[in-house]
């Protein structure tokens, strides 16, 4: 016989002290991470980041505020230890912030109770690709902070980073989700 | 792969400052210069820039490889989306007389188009002199104090905290694994194609995450266990400005304040000689 200790889903929006921790891991992993990645040519500073999984994957997983808090700090220490600027690009460091929030949002409202893991894996990869279109919604704001035109915008910024990265939520963030869940069960989580 | 945070301007004028003074400069110059069009309003602002950073006296050698890297890159996209391509649109570089056209793309360049692009580079480069100081100028144990102190809630400031110094620990275990899996003979297979490339990734990416959440319960609960967040947290590190401070603060928001005007009530285009 064997037995799982599953303690209570703490309310979404409460700041804790796991929610502290797991936050600033995120954070770290994904400015470390963030690191290898590539500038597709011809765009607005557009990477193809691999690591960017890892905001949605700490949504989903963790909460808003930890999905939220990785996106925003771990692309603000991206930036700053490239040397781009603190916050030059503060917008685009927003919308990473959005995408986490709102992969956490859409999970606790739509698949936070689907059992079956290749079901649930499929609607992470879903989720992710979803809070990605979303969150990146933001960076329109290129268009009043840079004076670029909407065409300009959608061609070389917020279109290449849809299509670079949508292999990434689709791959990585439930191969992530994956390998998280039987230790999330083992340790009661 | 070095991410700790290099504290290296200790004793300059900016090492000296309160670091939410660096925090701040850097926010209302990006609020000053952000639709500049004007190459010669920019260059002014970028000499002010300049002595900003000199202030900071970060030593040429240890930043070389950062400016060679934000040099390449910004170079390479102003180039690409101003001079080679029409990608930023300007209405003053269509009605300008074409000095030739480029080659591949059939681009029409103008005086104009050179203007404008010498505006994009020189404000990309002088917005990261005001940020350097952020990464080299502010000890990385005053991060936490120091949004705190900028009324980020105290949970949140002891979050970014945490995150600088997890930075050196993730980046060192990320070594470990990769090292790990070499002497096992498995070698990241090197390819241009970007499915490839991803999941060559996964087995970095997923060993380096489990290992760090599984760190971060223990730490999380080593948390619980000394009460964090039962009362008002304090910090040991106290912060005040001093007249200084207020000096360089209210010098940056007058610039701020003179740019915003210059942009509505002034005639901000691109300036053709």
């Amino acid at each position: 016989m064997s037995t799982e200790a599953v303690s209570p889903r703490p309310p979404l929006w409460e700041i804790n002290s796991r929610v502290v921790v797991f936050a600033a891991v995120g954070a770290a992993l994904y400015a470390v991470l963030g690191l290898i990645s590539f500038t597709i040519p011809g765009t607005q500073l557009v990477d193809v980041r691999p690591a960017f999984a890892l905001v949605m994957f700490f949504g989903i997983r963790f909460g808003p505020i930890v999905g939220l808090f990785t996106g925003l700090v771990g692309n603000i220490v991206i930036d700053t230890i490239k040397g781009y600027g603190t916050f030059t690009y503060w917008h685009w460091s927003v919308s990473n912030a959005l995408a986490g929030l709102l992969a956490a949002v859409l999970f606790a409202l739509l698949a936070s109770r689907i059992k079956r893991q290749a079901w649930r894996l499929i609607v992470v990869g879903i989720i992710a690709e979803l809070a990605l279109a979303l969150g990146f919604l933001f960076s329109i704001t290129d268009m009043w902070l840079q004076g670029s035109a909407f065409e300009t915008w959608l061609a070389t910024a917020y279109g290449p980073l849809l299509v670079s990265n949508t292999l990434v939520a689709l791959i990585l963030t439930p191969a992530l989700d994956a390998v998280w869940e039987p230790i999330a069960a083992r340790v009661g989580r | 792969m070095d991410v700790t945070p290099r504290y290296l301007g200790g004793d300059s004028f900016l090492g000296r400052r309160d670091p939410r003074v660096l925090m701040l400069v850097p926010v209302f110059y990006l609020v000053g210069v952000a639709r500049i069009d004007d190459v010669r309003v920019i260059l002014a602002c970028a000499l002010v820039a300049l002595a900003y950073y000199h202030a900071a006296r970060i030593p040429w050698r240890e930043v070389r490889a950062n400016w060679i890297f934000i040099l390449a890159i910004v170079t390479i996209t102003v180039l690409l989306n101003s001079v080679f391509t029409d990608a930023m649109q300007i209405e003053a570089t269509k009605t300008a007389e074409p000095l030739f056209t480029m080659p591949l793309t059939d681009n029409a360049v103008s005086a104009a188009t050179l203007s404008y692009s010498a505006t994009l580079l020189i404000r990309f480069l002088a917005l990261a002199m005001v940020s350097f100081p952020i990464a080299f100028c502010v000890a990385p144990g005053d991060l936490g104090v120091t949004f705190a102190r900028l009324k980020v809630s105290q949970r949140l400031a002891f979050g970014v905290d945490l995150t600088f110094r997890f930075l050196p620990s993730t980046a060192a275990g990320m070594q470990e694994i990769i090292d790990a899996q070499r002497v096992r003979g498995y070698d990241h297979p090197r390819t241009s194609n970007p499915v490839k490339r991803l999941r060559s990734l996964k087995p970095i990416v997923i060993p380096l995450t489990v290992n760090a959440l599984i760190d971060a319960e223990d730490t999380s609960n080593a948390m619980d266990l000394r009460g964090f967040g039962a009362k008002h947290r304090t910090w040991m590190r106290e912060l005040a400005f001093d007249r200084t401070d207020y000096l360089v603060l209210a010098f940056f928001a007058a610039l701020t304040v003179a740019l915003l005007s210059y942009k509505i009530f002034g005639s901000d285009v691109v300036w053709v000689p």
